[in-house]
């Protein structure tokens, strides 16, 4: 092992062990577990909410009793049969003299959405907004009824479905897995690297930094730093994988296998059906390595402007400027990811620090395996580009103890020290 | 030609505009004990911190242990900074293992040298205590044993004594012979006196941002007269005829200072005038007078400005 090497592992071990061996670590460890339990507290009621409103909806016809067996038919075929969201419940009332459609449009209990009165032919359709769906969708029902009364019975057709499981997947799900591995990375990055930004002040603050920067080359100490950081990122991302997996074991072992045979295509079968255009093994890889290449690059960034800043509050309003950067980095990112081959998409991969996130998207959208070489060499580049600059801003200014080594103080430091001297 | 282990030229640092270290040439031959003093915001620390490469001089250069520049030689060097700092969270015997490790010095050695050296320094009760449980005395010997854990050929203390009681004063007053003895060379800072009287082969002092001498003990010593304390059996006041020019009476003996030249001839003048001897001392001057006189003869040379002043005192 070579000098500069070792040097990184002991720094990286010391912080790797001093982060991963104290109680709040299985705090931060158990962390995602309580975002779970929020999440799905959230979707419970929100689907609770959706669920209730479901159910309160409908569109009401009020017809001749000679057509509402008519009418629930023709509801039964097309209801499935139309793209988008099913249309609301349809009510079916037989029609009696002075019914008032406005009067159930108002029903209280229930959101009506239209109200259809009178013969098929030419009813009276009340809508709660013009030109709804369900106003149309009432108006198909009558006109579907007629239609099959004018043509008499019909047998019908009797299609022979087939299933295009193994024609290769769509661009439209590649795309999907590219934003995917986008946002799972980008948000890893911003949740575990965020932490480095005061690693830097903790050292000043119990005046290590100068045992080290005696001992060893500070681009060691930033670099274990930020390997040590990546260790306790790696053991998270390791953890929750784990359970992932564990959860997904127990749940297959709940599945009856008779049940599985009879739905033909199991659920874990379709997901593995739809592959980035690398393959999974490959697209797993590479996301791994550009996670590890965005972690360094933003940690090295976080790490170097909080080694610059004096106090815990400098710290936090120069880690702001950088979190919106970064989100802006996602945002040219997932534009990227929608439009794979375009010149955002290029520019996006040539930017270092929207490279991984967008190469990551790539890779679920082109087949080209040797470019991911390059990009991976390219970004890690940056990453010691990044570092070499933190390390001598750190050094020229704050190790040396310089007053004017803050660019937004500098004018004002001199200032002062031209003052001093006269 | 004397074997260096610190060869510092012309070092200079600026702070914005004003020169925490002017010029500043030290050398330090191996196998000694050297002292840099000077009193508070002097640069000393500013200067130590050049000559170990921790911060870049604005002109000059610093070379050590054999002509090597700090950074080739950094694992042959043990660094006790002025500003102590430990992982509260480490327990003693991990701290100290931690610091031979950044100097290359392997783990597991490294905690076994750290149970030897608390052993001896009385410590072996806290070794697996954790820092924050520590004492500050506690905490700056095992800092101080971090330093040395490695056997380092060069050791630079930067105030080492400064928060010991007297107990480890002279605990670490020992360590820093027995380095001496294994060989190594020994750079420490402070404004001390009594330490540097009784540890340095030679010294450095360092006032208002450049050196002002360089030399043993007893040259600087040398720099003042003798101090004569003569008490007379007599009480006679014609006696100030025969004792040179500026003596004081205080209380029955006379004070003066004497050139070393002169002191046999006032024996003589003595012995002749009859007056007696009921007490004579013939001192050199301590090293904290001699400090003092350079000092104040460089203080002399500014004109006191209580801003530059603070400007000194923050910077360092």
């Amino acid at each position: 092992m070579t000098p500069l090497l070792r040097n990184i592992f002991v720094v990286a071990r010391r912080d790797f062990l001093s982060i991963v061996a104290t109680p709040t670590f299985l705090l931060f460890l158990l962390a995602p577990l309580f975002m779970i339990g929020m999440g799905a507290l959230g979707g419970f009621g929100a689907s609770q909410l959706a669920d209730s409103a479901r159910g309160a909806g409908r569109v009401v016809a009020v017809v001749d009793p000679g057509d509402v067996e008519a009418l629930r038919e023709a509801d039964a075929r097309l209801r499935d049969a139309l793209p988008g969201g099913k249309p609301a419940t349809l009510e079916l009332r037989v029609a009696t003299s002075g019914v008032d459609p406005v009067t159930i449009a108002q029903e209280k209990g229930r959101d009506t959405y239209a109200v259809m009165i009178g013969p098929l032919a030419a009813p009276r359709i009340v809508e709660r907004e013009a030109n709804s769906r369900s106003g149309r969708y009432l108006a198909l029902l009558a006109t579907e009824v007629l239609r099959a009364r004018a043509a008499g019975p019909i047998a019908p057709a009797a299609p022979h479905f087939e299933s295009l499981t193994r024609g290769g997947t769509s661009i439209a799900a590649q795309q999907s897995i590219g934003f995917g591995a986008v946002f799972v990375i980008f948000l890893l990055t911003l949740l575990l690297a965020g932490q480095s930004v005061g690693m830097l002040a903790e050292e000043k603050g119990n005046k290590v930094i100068e045992i080290l920067a005696a001992a060893v080359p500070l681009e060691s100490v930033f670099l274990g730093k930020l390997i040590g950081l990546l260790g306790v990122a790696i053991l998270f991302i390791a953890f929750w994988m784990a359970m992932a997996i564990g959860a997904g074991l127990v749940m297959l072992t709940q599945i009856d296998p008779a049940a599985a045979a009879q739905a033909g295509a199991s659920a874990p079968q379709l997901v593995l059906a739809v592959a980035p255009a690398t393959g999974w093994p490959f697209f797993i890889l590479a996301a791994f390595l550009y996670f590890v290449m965005a972690f360094l690059l933003l940690g090295a960034v976080f790490l170097g402007v909080g080694a610059q800043a004096a106090t815990v509050r400098e710290i936090q309003m120069l880690s702001l400027p950088i979190t919106i950067f970064q989100v802006a980095m996602l945002s040219l990112s997932s534009a990227a990811a929608n439009a794979p081959g375009s010149r955002l998409a290029t520019i996006a991969q040539l930017i270092p620090f929207s490279s991984p996130l967008a190469m990551a998207a790539r890779a679920a959208t082109d087949d080209a395996k040797a470019v991911h070489l390059l990009a991976l060499g390219w970004q890690a580049i940056w990453v010691a580009l990044v570092v070499y600059v933190s390390v001598r801003l750190f050094r020229s200014g704050v190790l040396s103890g310089r007053r004017d080594w803050r660019f937004w103080k500098r004018t004002k430091g001199v200032a002062a020290d031209t003052a001093a001297r006269r | 030609m004397i074997d260096l282990s610190v060869e510092a030229k012309g070092l200079t640092k600026y702070f914005g505009a004003f020169r925490a270290v002017d010029n500043v040439s030290l050398e330090v031959p191996t196998g000694t004990i050297y002292g840099v003093l000077g009193p508070n915001g002097a640069g000393k620390t500013t200067s130590l911190r050049m000559m170990l490469g921790i911060v870049d001089p604005d002109a000059g250069e610093s070379r050590l242990l054999g002509g090597r520049t700090p950074q080739m030689v950094r694992h042959r060097v043990g660094y006790l900074p002025e500003e102590r700092g430990l992982y509260p969270g480490m327990k003693a015997r991990e701290a100290i293992a931690f610091m031979g490790a950044l100097r290359g010095l392997d783990w597991a050695e490294g905690r076994r040298r750290a149970a030897d050296f608390m052993s001896e320094l009385s410590l072996e009760r806290v070794i697996d205590e954790k820092i924050r449980k520590m004492s500050k005395g506690m905490a700056q010997m095992v800092q101080l044993i971090g330093s040395i854990v490695h056997a380092p050929d060069l050791i630079v203390l930067d105030e080492p004594f400064s928060g010991l009681d007297p107990v480890n004063q002279e605990r670490l007053e020992m360590l820093v012979r027995r380095e001496r003895d294994r060989g190594a060379t020994i750079l420490f800072s402070t404004h001390v006196m009594a330490h540097a009287e009784r540890l340095c082969d030679r010294i450095a002092i360092i006032a208002r941002s450049a050196g002002r001498f360089e030399g043993t003990v007893d040259a600087a010593r040398a720099l003042l007269p003798m101090q004569v304390r003569y008490t007379p059996r007599t009480d006679d006041p014609a006696l100030a005829r025969i004792l040179p020019v500026g003596a004081e009476r205080r209380g029955e003996a006379w004070q003066f200072p004497i050139e070393d030249d002169a002191v046999e001839p006032l024996l003589a003048r003595i012995t002749a005038s009859g007056h007696g001897v009921a007490g004579l001392s013939i001192v050199r001057p301590a090293l904290h007078d001699a400090f003092v006189h350079i000092v104040r003869q460089v203080d002399a040379g500014f004109d006191a400005d209580p801003e530059t002043d603070a400007i000194e005192e923050s910077a360092a």
